[in-house]
């Protein structure tokens, strides 16, 4: 298990949060993904051994945000 | 009351709103459905950008020396990225449309409420100015943010609950953005109603009957949707075409409304601060200094007795001169006026009314608020005037 903070490119508003937080009952692994829009910053609880990071980041990539480790 | 009665009482509530309703409150509750709109926009073509931007990078990456089995990855990585994330083209009526529903809905509830306990429910005209320019600072921030000036301003957004938001999201999961926005905003109009709006909240309380009450403000919001939906739409599909402009616009117009809602507060609570007073105090001064006459200012007769037209434009006259620490008797005079200037208010001697579409009424000045300037204005802070006591 992992639990790891990101900070998160390109939200603009309430509604890409709700977005990015979608992800967890879209990803397989994630046990929690809370999204904060005012610091930027993305808490992700997640099984290590089911997603990797560079999935999950690919993930956020693909809705259109940008995931770096903070 | 008889039927026929609610009949026609309904039926003016509707007719109200159809005539001047809608423009009249689309002045004081646009910022916030364009806030809403915006947020739509914002949303799609924030989401286009990124991914172009990917995208491209992918692109750029595909062009350097790959072996064919590399290339081949990224073109699949390629098709899986810009395919099903793609937004859906949505209809730009729809945010619009959940905007005034909610609208309508919770003013209907409003009714319930009004029927039921009467005029508690009614602010001062200190308590709307503070709620008035609270609304102004909220959209300069918005504006802001559309802007991207700087990071703090993400705090001036309205995020529903999270728990309202995980629930949306797990029950309607692909149009969550679309649904619970425009809701929670359109909702909130009610907060900021216009003097229109206001008088008939009014007839709501005199009713009685939370039904009627309801069925009242249900008829009024009914009535202005139609100009608000053509106006908004109308907007939207030229934000549509300006496409990557558009934040940038709409950051300008809620800026712009932010201004006017500030305004209106300070002149709701006859500051001379607000931009009207400041260029009106700029314009007697030069005028002073050049030798001239400012403007036509009108006196009180001898009995201490004075009249003012209301129009739907303002007040005539604007500006009254009278001698300090004498009483004074103002009659207002309405003629088929249905504009917001019917809701008149003196805020520092804590009178505010609904003035008939035709009739006079008269307020007595007591000697002891004859000084300095005591300001008028109608219960928007869009229109106002003076006295000058000296």
């Amino acid at each position: 298990m992992a639990k790891q903070v990101f900070s998160v490119k390109g939200m603009h508003c309430s509604a890409c949060v709700m977005t990015l937080e979608g992800l967890e009952d879209e990803l397989a692994g994630i046990r929690s993904l809370k999204v904060s829009l005012h610091k930027e910053r993305a808490e992700i609880d997640y099984d290590d051994k089911k997603i990797s990071e560079d999935e999950i980041r690919r993930a956020f990539e693909g809705k259109g945000y940008g995931l770096a480790r903070a | 009351m008889s039927f026929d009665a609610s009949t026609n009482l309904l039926g003016l509530a509707f007719v109200t709103g159809v005539t001047t309703g809608g423009l009249s409150c689309l002045a004081v509750q646009a910022g916030l459905l364009a806030t809403s709109v915006a947020r739509q926009a914002e949303t799609d073509v924030t989401a286009q950008l990124a991914i172009r931007h990917v995208v491209a990078q992918r692109k750029k990456r595909s062009n350097r020396r790959l072996t064919k089995e590399q290339r081949r990855r990224e073109r699949a990585a390629l098709a899986t990225l810009a395919q099903p994330e793609k937004p859906k083209r949505r209809n730009a009526a729809t945010p619009i449309a959940l905007f005034l529903g909610a609208k309508l809905v919770a003013y209907t509830v409003l009714g319930i409420f009004l029927g039921w306990i009467g005029s508690v429910l009614q602010l001062s005209p200190y308590s709307r100015a503070a709620l008035q320019i609270g609304i102004g600072i909220f959209m300069l921030g918005t504006a802001a943010r559309l802007f991207n000036l700087h990071p703090i301003f993400r705090y001036f957004v309205i995020e529903p609950p999270r728990f309202l938001t995980r629930f949306i999201r797990r029950y309607a999961k692909n149009n969550a953005t679309t649904v619970a926005t425009p809701l929670f905003l359109g909702t909130l109009t009610i907060f900021i109603p216009c003097g229109v709006t206001q008088a008939m909240m009014v007839l709501a309380v005199g009713t009685g009957s939370p039904l009627l009450g309801a069925a009242i403000m249900f008829a009024f919001i009914l009535g202005t949707t139609p100009v608000f939906f053509g106006l908004a739409y109308v907007a939207t599909r030229l934000g549509e075409v300006l496409h990557t402009r558009f934040l940038q616009l709409a950051g300008a117009v809620v800026l712009i409304l932010g201004l006017v809602s500030i305004e209106g507060g300070l002149n709701l609570m006859g500051s001379p601060y607000s931009f009207s007073n400041l260029l009106n105090a700029a314009s007697v001064s030069l005028a002073e200094a050049s030798g001239g006459s400012p403007e036509v200012a009108a006196q009180p007769d001898a009995n201490g007795a004075i009249t003012i037209q209301v129009y739907n434009t303002g007040y005539f006259p604007d500006l009254i001169k009278a001698p300090s620490g004498k009483p004074v008797s103002l009659t207002v005079v309405s003629n088929g006026t249905t504009g917001c200037t019917r809701g008149f208010v003196i805020p520092s001697i804590g009178y505010q009314r609904t003035l008939p579409e035709t009739g006079q009424t008269t307020i007595n000045i007591p000697a002891s608020a004859a000084n300095g300037n005591l300001r008028y204005t109608c219960s928007m802070g869009m229109y106002s005037g003076y006295f000058e006591f000296t």
